[in-house]
């Protein structure tokens, strides 16, 4: 008779640390970690157990949420374009310290230090040592050949207004993406968006236009841009009118002008195409 | 997960980004950056800071493109850079003292494609997506990269432990653990 109450007890206990072992399986049965036998036995315990059918429910039930949850399938707020133009961006700048100076940064002041150099050297030599009056006249000025050639002026000119242009373009784009791209509220209840300095830059740009667009040999050299430079223009202005603290649907309609001319794209091939 | 958009394409995309072509990250934008943006709005809840995060994310791509191991797949080093730099907002955030902002209509209905479900299921989601985020908002921040990556990635196993560098062992106990502390928080949160 004792035998078979400590039977009967020794059953229950085993019963119970059984539970016990397969009740902790019950998140990781929720959580679909288990796999092969340990999968199995804890689910016949949970179709046996219905304190732990419960559990394992309300778990699968917290996953359900997030089976529902609208962001599984959210699609970014700006089209692919503005988000490359701000990675190329970005990439720029970080390699901007690294990067090959322009020529002309460089040659210029060079140029001003050889011809600065030229017309002080002989004021301060001169006094010491005067040239011998022979000397002076062998050389007639009509004679003396000239520091720069046309030639050699028009490519510093059509250089520069390659330059010029490429800078304008690529500050124009940056213009742009702020704008398209922004997604900070300046007002929240009105539904309005920060565009920072893009209005103001927009006008200074605009006004430095004509120095993208040359004149003469500068005209030519960036005659194939002549299209984008227009185009540029008229968003740029729609962008200079605005705000700093602008409608949602003002954005909008610079981002779908900026996407339906395909103005980033266009800017950085004719930004390529200028530099060579 | 998505289903592979192309080792190969990758790989060679990768190894341009090694060798400095700025050329190849618009190809694997176009490839990733959906995937991408979907983890760091899972994590942040934030549009305008899942966006910068992609943004950084690729960045960080073309920078460490040189140090890739060109064996490896490039869609978990990617997600991998997404979430590190998704926990480095949150925290920036969150020492900001604005740790959670719960979405409002306006940022739903720009995150949302047109072609989306129904109104009515929107509603529906929108509910369980603020839920979610306050139950999500209670986790330790690499049992919260395990939860997005499994339920809102659907990533198997092995994949977030290659993704996260973690053991296979580490994932399966972050997963269980975090969603019995979800569920404890979203019976307390109940009314």
């Amino acid at each position: 008779m004792i035998l078979a109450h400590l039977l009967v007890g020794a059953q229950h206990l085993l019963a119970a640390a059984k539970h016990l072992r397969l009740r902790r399986r019950v998140s990781r049965l929720a959580a679909g970690v288990l796999e092969g036998r340990e999968r199995r036995e804890a689910l016949a315990h949970v179709e046996a157990c219905g304190r732990c059918r419960a559990e394992h429910d309300a778990l699968r039930a917290v996953v359900a949420l997030m089976e529902a949850d609208p962001l599984r399938e959210a699609e970014p707020s700006v089209p692919l374009a503005f988000l490359v133009a701000r990675v190329e961006r970005e990439v720029e700048r970080s390699l901007a310290p690294a990067g090959r100076p322009r020529w002309w940064l460089v040659a210029l002041p060079a140029a001003a230090a050889i011809l600065a150099a030229v017309a002080l050297v002989p004021r301060l030599v001169g006094p010491l040592r005067p040239a011998p009056e022979a000397a002076r006249a062998a050389i007639p000025p009509a004679e003396a050949s000239p520091l720069v050639t046309e030639d050699a002026l028009a490519r510093i000119e059509r250089n520069l207004a390659r330059e010029h242009a490429v800078r304008y373009l690529n500050e124009a784009g940056e213009v742009l993406v702020t704008v398209a791209a922004t997604g900070t509220d300046c007002d929240r209840a009105e539904a309005r968006l920060d565009v920072g300095r893009a209005p103001e830059r927009s006008r200074e740009l605009l006004e430095r236009r004509a120095l993208a667009v040359g004149a003469g040999a500068g005209d030519e050299a960036v005659a194939s841009a002549r299209g984008v430079l227009d185009d540029v223009e008229l968003t740029l202005r729609e962008v200079a009118d605005l705000p700093s603290c602008v409608k949602r649907s003002d954005v909008e309609r610079v981002r779908r002008d900026v996407d339906e001319r395909q103005l980033l794209m266009r800017i950085r091939l004719m930004t390529r195409e200028l530099e060579g | 997960m998505e289903p592979s958009q192309g080792g190969a394409g990758d790989r060679e995309l990768m190894a341009r980004l090694a060798a400095g072509d700025r050329e190849a990250l618009a190809p694997l934008m176009e490839k990733h950056y959906r995937r991408l943006y979907r983890i760091a709005l899972a994590y942040l809840r934030q549009p305008d800071d899942a966006l910068d995060v992609v943004q950084e994310a690729f960045v960080r791509a073309f920078q460490s493109a040189p140090k890739w191991d060109g064996s490896a797949e490039a869609g978990p080093w990617l997600a991998r850079i997404t979430v590190n730099l998704s926990i480095d907002r949150w925290r920036r955030n969150r020492r900001r003292a604005q740790t959670f902002t719960p979405l409002t209509d306006s940022d739903h209905a720009a995150s949302l494609a047109d072609d989306g479900p129904a109104p009515d299921r929107r509603v529906e989601g929108r509910e369980a997506g603020e839920r979610v985020a306050a139950a999500l908002r209670g986790l330790p921040e690499r049992q919260r990269a395990v939860v997005v990556l499994r339920h809102y990635q659907d990533m198997s196993l092995e994949e977030i432990a290659q993704a996260l560098g973690m053991s296979l062992g580490t994932v399966k106990s972050s997963l269980h653990r975090a969603l019995a502390r979800m569920r404890a928080g979203l019976a307390g949160a109940r009314p």
